[in-house]
């Protein structure tokens, strides 16, 4: 009988238990933002889509070697003899390989970065020419792709909105 | 500890200017060469879209998200506050419209009702019809059933089918607070109040689809017979002063009589719809709902021994009064009895509604959805509405069983109206089985059965003998 009374006893405790964190889970401000109006900026750290700085570059071929799945390619810029100097011609990344490891910024040897993770996570594609982003002298941070129909290179649209990107590594 | 919330509250561009001044300046800072700027933020905000106009954009650091910042200091935080400000403004406008409608309302009433009849009284002189004419179709307007009953029945009828937008929203709600989310927040003026009805005009243009191995006539019936008796069931609720549909004598007996009916259209919806679920949960909720009836009816015996009427609204009249100058003569403050016969109706009208902790029914992780699988468009949102109603009942009762009805609950409030108090407190009842369905997880059938059978209902009987025991003492 007394087992029969504390088993009752015990699950209405536990019920009310059960029921004072939800309420006090209510009463507490919501953890979600309203995605498409309000927008989080990530911590510093995050591995957003790739930026690239065609000017601080040396072409030294180090990201290409450090990156996993290849989606990195460069040339070298020559001088009028011909000779390869210590700057890039053109600098592609294959975004559709791409798995943000952020190896290519790590084994950069430049200062500041010449290769940098932004905090850009609402990185779209609508074709497959928009995937390969490049850079060439005087080019943007964030590049252009080439589309092969109209055989020249365009800004990808609406690209980077969160732009209050990383703070670019300067030593 | 009082530092550390007015540092997060800062503007982000106070944070972005201190950021790199934090950084450890290097020994030898190199000849840096000159940076480009980034460009400003831009937002893909579409120009037509009705979600993004009028709201401001914006971003917001993701430490602002640490939960044991934000929970600690959440006084701190300016939505909080005024979200606080905010409820005590809404229950304190509908306490003084409350007062204002039933000191007023009345005179402002017969001056348009008088109003109304001199302007008809002038378009009938104008046509040629004689002033006596107007005064005796007043007065037969004010005195003939045939009018006033018809316009009681259509108010509360209202009540009953306006009810569920507003306890649907309400319900989306709590849910998402409850799991520190934020709701629906986006159609109409106020945290998505519009949601409901946006929902239900989308339910109205849907098309009703029938299954191919369908009962055609059981399946396109069953959801008038889970939603008639609902609306039946609300005639003898009286919404306060003269505002009754229809007041019978054994309204109590009425109500569950009429309640008991739905259970067939839940039957005929698992049977009609030819589907393997949808038979189990209808199987499933007769058999659930036949067995809470007992309890359920035996839990307000001891209410209806001490009142000693069926009578909701002489029921509800019994509970007027305080003992001790302070404690209302409410049936939940009779020691043991009223708190035992409660506990048992809430569980058994929780069950009867097929709301969480036993929505056996409808378990959308066994059965999919229950009896209502393969209903859509109207159909189905009749089940909801059902659903919905019987709540908002099973709440009424409550509150007139054992919340005292109309009667305020401390003996200095009685210039606040007595409808605000009744349908106050089943509003309040209504949070509690909200509150229940997002705590609790699901029982298993046999768990169901054995707390009616083994639990509830031996000690409904007990009850009824504490209180043949009260009333032979």
């Amino acid at each position: 009988m007394g087992n029969y009374f504390s088993t009752i006893f015990g699950a209405f405790t536990a019920i009310l238990k059960g029921m004072s964190v939800t309420f006090k889970t209510m009463l507490k401000p919501a953890t979600t933002v309203q995605y498409p109006t309000e927008k989080l900026v990530p911590y510093e750290g995050y591995r957003g889509a790739l930026l690239f700085d065609a000017d601080t570059c040396i072409s030294c071929n180090l990201c290409v070697k450090a990156c996993p799945s290849f989606c990195i390619q460069l040339e070298n810029a020559t001088n009028e003899a011909g000779k390869k100097i210590a700057k890039v011609k053109w600098y592609t990344i294959d975004f559709g390989k791409c798995n943000f490891c952020r190896l290519c910024e790590e084994s950069c040897p430049t200062k500041p970065k010449s290769v940098w993770h932004s905090l850009d996570y609402e990185i779209t594609f609508f074709k497959r020419d928009e995937m390969v982003r490049c850079w060439q002298k005087g080019f943007e941070f964030i590049g252009k792709y080439f589309d092969r129909e109209a055989k020249e290179f365009k800004k990808p649209e609406g690209q980077v909105q969160i732009q209050t990107t990383q703070q670019r590594c300067q030593y | 500890m009082t530092d550390k919330p007015s540092e997060s509250d800062k503007p982000d561009e106070a944070k972005k200017e201190e950021a790199p001044a934090a950084k450890p300046a290097p020994a030898k800072p190199p000849a840096k060469p000159p940076v480009k700027e980034l460009p400003k933020p831009v937002f893909n905000e579409h120009p037509t879209h009705p979600a993004y106009q009028g709201r401001a954009s914006r971003l917001l650091h993701a430490n602002r998200m640490a939960p044991n910042r934000v929970w600690e200091d959440k006084w701190r935080l300016p939505r909080y506050r005024n979200g606080a400000i905010m409820l005590a403004g809404i229950l304190g406008g509908l306490t003084v419209g409350a007062v204002l409608i039933d000191r007023f309302g009345m005179t402002v009433w017969m001056k348009l009702w008088n109003t109304l009849f001199a302007v008809l009284g002038r378009v009938a002189a104008a046509a040629g019809a004689s002033a006596d004419s107007v005064a005796a179709a007043k007065a037969f307007a004010e005195t003939s059933p045939w009018i006033w009953s018809p316009l009681k029945v259509i108010l509360v009828l209202h009540v009953i089918l306006v009810a569920p937008i507003f306890l649907v929203w309400w319900e989306r709600k709590i849910s998402a607070h409850m799991q520190s989310r934020f709701g629906p927040m986006y159609v109409g003026w106020f945290h998505g109040v519009l949601q409901t009805v946006a929902d239900g005009i989308k339910l109205l243009l849907k098309e009703n689809i029938q299954p191919a191995s369908a009962d055609s006539w059981v399946h396109r019936l069953a959801p008038a017979v889970v939603c008639f008796p609902a609306i039946l069931a609300f005639a003898p609720v009286s919404f306060g002063g003269d505002l009754i549909a229809a007041d019978i004598d054994v309204s109590v007996v009425y109500i569950f009589a009429m309640a008991g009916i739905s259970v067939v259209g839940i039957m005929m919806a698992g049977w009609g719809s030819g589907n393997k679920y949808s038979l189990l949960g209808g199987l499933r909720s007769a058999a659930q709902l036949v067995s809470y009836e007992l309890p359920r009816g035996f839990a307000i015996m001891p209410v209806i021994m001490f009142a000693g009427s069926l009578s909701l609204v002489r029921i509800a009249d019994a509970q007027s009064g305080t003992w001790f100058g302070f404690v209302p003569r409410w049936f939940i403050f009779y020691p043991v009895v009223g708190q035992l016969s409660f506990l048992i109706f809430l569980i058994a009208s929780v069950a009867e509604t097929n709301r969480t902790p036993f929505d056996i029914p409808e378990a959308e992780s066994e059965l999919v959805a229950g009896f209502h699988t393969e209903y859509s468009g109207m159909r189905f949102s009749l089940f909801f509405l059902a659903e919905y109603a019987y709540m908002l009942l099973a709440c009424l009762l409550m509150s007139a069983f054992f919340f005292g009805g109309g009667n305020p609950p401390l003996p200095g409030l009685d210039f606040v109206p007595g409808w605000y108090w009744f349908l106050g407190k089943t509003m309040a009842l209504v949070f509690l089985f909200m509150w229940f369905r997002w705590t609790f997880p699901r029982l298993r059938v046999d768990r169901v059965m054995d707390l009616c059978w083994k639990f509830l209902l031996p000690w409904s009987f007990a009850n009824i003998a504490f209180a043949g025991l009260y009333l032979l003492f």
